[in-house]
């Protein structure tokens, strides 16, 4: 697979993040966000949040890899930080009703879909609705299109998901976890759009 | 794990914590702690409000211990250990009030150890979605082991920590797998079932009332990122285990209702000692479907209101063969019951246990194989 590079977490002990909490203070010029990631089971939700999390090099950024739960600093230009903390759930169908734990208080979403895979845009569908009933009113959420590279297996057309995507007031973009297309596009448009108010999250 | 001591600089731990408080200069927040304490004794126990009131104290305390003498110009991590004492303090003193203590918590905790129970019989990985390489029982077990040690701590912080061990066992278990095949790393996909199969395995005490406990009561601005996410884990498992039914393991719903009854079975033959109190009943009373069944004062039944201890060995001789027709009549009825609806297997084993439990000698000293010749006749009941 593509994104099969791994590291042992580093910060494994439990006890190691104690005290480390004061830092995540959220200010206007720091933002810490809880991101929700949500998808059919397959369509490579974890492979585009380690892309992400390991692609950045700013070796002062604290990172936290876990096989579920990630964590990561993105530096925008403007010196402003977001740390984001993305939530990754179970895609199969015997979970989706354990989803509103997950997404609840959620500031992003994520839904991901395989573009190789008409199941997996339904199943996309079937979050954003189920978000726009049940999420945070003002949630951030984001269609991502996931293994663009196997273009060749195309069966989701990127006209069709662009304007479900803008009927639903979300941005669409198209990702390979496998090259690492549009991967760091992806976060840094989800913290353009973040509201710039310091939430009391 | 000992969550508290290991591998902590005196000053920082617990003790230490407990040791600066002995000092004069801390007379103030001593007495502080006490009032509050004793403030408790003026409100009804109530989860909800207990919590905000402990919340609040921390804050304030966090907010005094900044500004106190005795920890001037201590580092922020110093502040936080003493804060962290604080709530290990307060919360082992309310522990007994604030802990499982309303009757509809306690009514969940024992549903879901009981659903737990029966789960345990049949739910493999597979149910649950857990791929095949990942299927590792003797990995699980240490996750298992640290859920299981849940109960074993009053304070907040030290349950939780409980919980993220065992995530933590899954999470090194998930990368290793990814790191030695190669293949696409792991995520909630792979997490949340081995996470679900451990619990199921484990089946933690008081799973309901730890878990609400610890969210009410772990400081608020600690209960964040991982732990949180962690803990919300486990609050998803204990909803999935209880809502669970046929399609959250892909089988028929026939067929989970059949597996559910057997393992019902399975635990009421195979755990005769969960009911001794059935042979001091005087007279015998059973209930079947609500209906009461009396067995005593009729010669059909004519030991049911003996003690082992007054049995003669013409006694014995006669129990005996009213054991050997007993278990004769069950073997028929359980072959009936086989064909019509339960797991074959399981009734097989479950004959096999019943005679090896009820060795023929030696009835009338053994206590214990009178009990479970009482409970082989109760097992017939539960149909």
């Amino acid at each position: 697979m593509g994104c099969s590079s791994s590291l042992p977490a580093k910060n494994a002990g439990p006890l190691s993040s104690l005290g480390n909490e004061s830092s995540t203070v959220t200010d206007s010029k720091n933002l810490r966000v809880k991101l929700v990631l949500l998808g059919d089971s397959g369509v490579g939700k974890s492979c585009i949040v380690l892309r992400f999390v390991r692609g950045q090099f700013d070796p002062s950024s604290k990172v936290t890899v876990g096989a579920s739960f990630l964590s990561q600093t993105l530096a925008l230009q403007d010196s402003t930080t977001v740390k984001f903390e993305i939530w990754d759930t179970a895609g199969q169908e015997r979970y989706a009703a354990l989803a509103p734990l997950y997404y609840r208080g959620a500031a992003v979403a994520v839904v991901v879909y395989d573009i190789t895979s008409p199941e997996s845009f339904s199943k996309a569908q079937y979050w954003v609705k189920e978000l726009q009933k049940h999420g945070s009113p003002d949630i951030v959420m984001a269609l991502v299109g996931n293994k663009a590279d196997l273009h060749e297996n195309r069966s989701v057309s990127a006209q069709d998901a662009l304007e479900y995507a803008e009927k639903n007031g979300m941005f669409f973009i198209e990702t390979s976890a496998k090259t690492a297309d549009n991967i760091n596009q992806l976060f840094e448009e989800i913290a353009k759009r973040l509201p710039r108010t310091p939430s009391s999250s | 794990m000992d969550a508290s001591a290991a591998a902590t600089p005196l000053h920082l731990d617990f003790y230490g914590f407990l040791n600066r408080l002995r000092r004069p200069g801390a007379a103030d927040l001593v007495g502080a702690v006490k009032s509050f304490l004793v403030s408790f004794s003026l409100y009804a126990p109530d989860a909800e409000s207990d919590s905000r009131r402990v919340q609040d104290f921390l804050l304030t305390m966090e907010r005094t211990i900044k500004q106190h003498p005795l920890w001037a110009n201590a580092p922020d991590e110093e502040i936080d250990s003493a804060i962290e004492g604080l709530e290990k303090y307060v919360m082992t003193k309310l522990f007994d009030r604030t802990f499982g203590s309303s009757t509809e918590d306690a009514k969940l905790d024992v549903e879901i150890s009981e659903k737990i129970r029966l789960l345990q019989h049949f739910v493999k990985p597979d149910h649950l979605d857990v791929p095949i390489d990942l299927q590792n029982e003797a990995s699980w077990l240490f996750a298992v082991k640290e859920l299981q040690k849940i109960n074993a701590f009053k304070a907040p912080r030290e349950k939780l920590l409980c919980i993220m061990n065992c995530c933590q066992v899954i999470n090194n278990l998930l990368l290793n797998v990814s790191m030695t095949t190669n293949s696409a790393p792991a995520g909630a996909d792979e997490f949340l079932p081995i996470l679900i199969y451990v619990t199921i395995k484990a089946n933690p005490p008081q799973l309901h009332s730890n878990l609400k406990y610890v969210q009410l009561f772990r400081r608020r601005e600690k209960l964040v990122s991982e732990m949180e996410y962690y803990l919300t884990n486990l609050f998803s498992a204990e909803m999935f285990i209880t809502n669970i039914n046929g399609s959250s393991l892909s089988m028929k719903e026939s067929e989970f209702q059949k597996s559910m009854q057997a393992a019902r079975f399975a635990n009421e033959v195979g755990d005769p000692y969960s009911v001794p109190e059935l042979a001091k009943v005087d007279p015998p009373i059973m209930t079947r479907h609500g209906k009461e069944i009396h067995l005593g004062g009729s010669n059909k039944y004519p030991f049911m209101e003996r003690d082992a201890e007054d049995l003669t060995r013409e006694d014995v001789k006669m129990l005996l063969g009213l054991y050997k027709q007993l278990v004769t009549k069950y073997t028929r009825l359980s072959e009936a019951l086989r064909r019509h609806s339960l797991d074959e297997d399981l009734l097989i084993h479950t004959a096999r246990d019943l005679t090896r439990r009820v060795p023929s000698k030696s009835i009338v000293k053994d206590k214990g194989a009178f009990h479970s010749f009482i409970a082989s006749g109760r097992a017939l009941k539960c149909f």
